[in-house]
């Protein structure tokens, strides 16, 4: 129970952390941001290439921009908010919460068909969200 | 399958493992590796068997998952933190 205290706590800073350095610092402009190794070997865009463009771009209340970077995240971003929201809710109450969409049986199977999709559609020229 | 299995108002029914897909499309999202979707697709191997009462195999799914984004997780720290070296020593030389 201490060592969870622990975590979370540790877990805050850290996110705070990242958004204070994603807020900061233009990721296109600074170099040592982490580069995506297939992008880097094949030139093609992964499901989560821009993500970090992107982030930067929420962070200042850019919508239109981060929906260019990476419109997966945009996407995930409700999806993951209410999941911490039910993680946060069992922390606090000392009881666990479980969103019972994420255990439906379609819910993954259309997940992964939207992130493959996706990976190839945004690779192809009729991709709508250039950047 | 078992007598038991067939029966599920018999005994207290079997807790839903995990099934990663949060943290599947988070590596998805952030580590830029394929591992991501093969957590989604165990995520959904999990949800269906359990469903069907294949608590064993849900569990294995489960343990599949966790362990593809564990290791895309951890992958994408380890390059993003050689990654990191990389451009100080760069940048000294």
């Amino acid at each position: 129970m201490k060592y969870k205290k622990l975590y979370f706590t540790a877990g805050c800073v850290l996110v705070l952390c990242f958004i204070g350095i994603y807020f900061t610092y233009n990721p296109t402009k600074y170099s040592f941001f982490p580069k995506c190794p297939f992008h880097y070997l094949t030139g093609l865009d992964c499901p989560g290439c821009g993500s970090q463009r992107a982030i930067h771009a929420l962070l200042h209340a850019n919508l239109a921009d981060a929906i260019r970077q990476n419109l997966l995240l945009v996407l995930s971003l409700p999806i993951l908010l209410i999941h911490f929201g039910y993680v946060l809710t069992s922390a606090l109450k000392g009881k666990k919460y479980k969103w019972a969409l994420l255990y439906h049986p379609l819910t993954p199977r259309i997940m992964a068909v939207i992130v493959i999709a996706f990976w190839i559609v945004r690779n192809t020229p009729y991709y709508p969200f250039k950047h | 399958m078992d007598f038991q299995q067939q029966q599920p108002f018999s005994q207290p029914p079997m807790p839903r493992p995990k099934n990663w897909l949060v943290e599947s499309i988070l590596v998805t999202l952030f580590c830029c590796l394929p591992l991501g979707i093969v957590g989604i697709i165990n995520a959904a191997s999990v949800n269906s068997r359990y469903d069907v009462g294949d608590y064993n195999g849900a569990l294995k799914a489960s343990e599949q998952a966790g362990k593809w984004t564990k290791i895309g997780f951890f992958g994408g720290i380890v390059v993003g933190v050689l990654y990191g070296i990389f451009v100080v020593m760069l940048g000294r030389g």
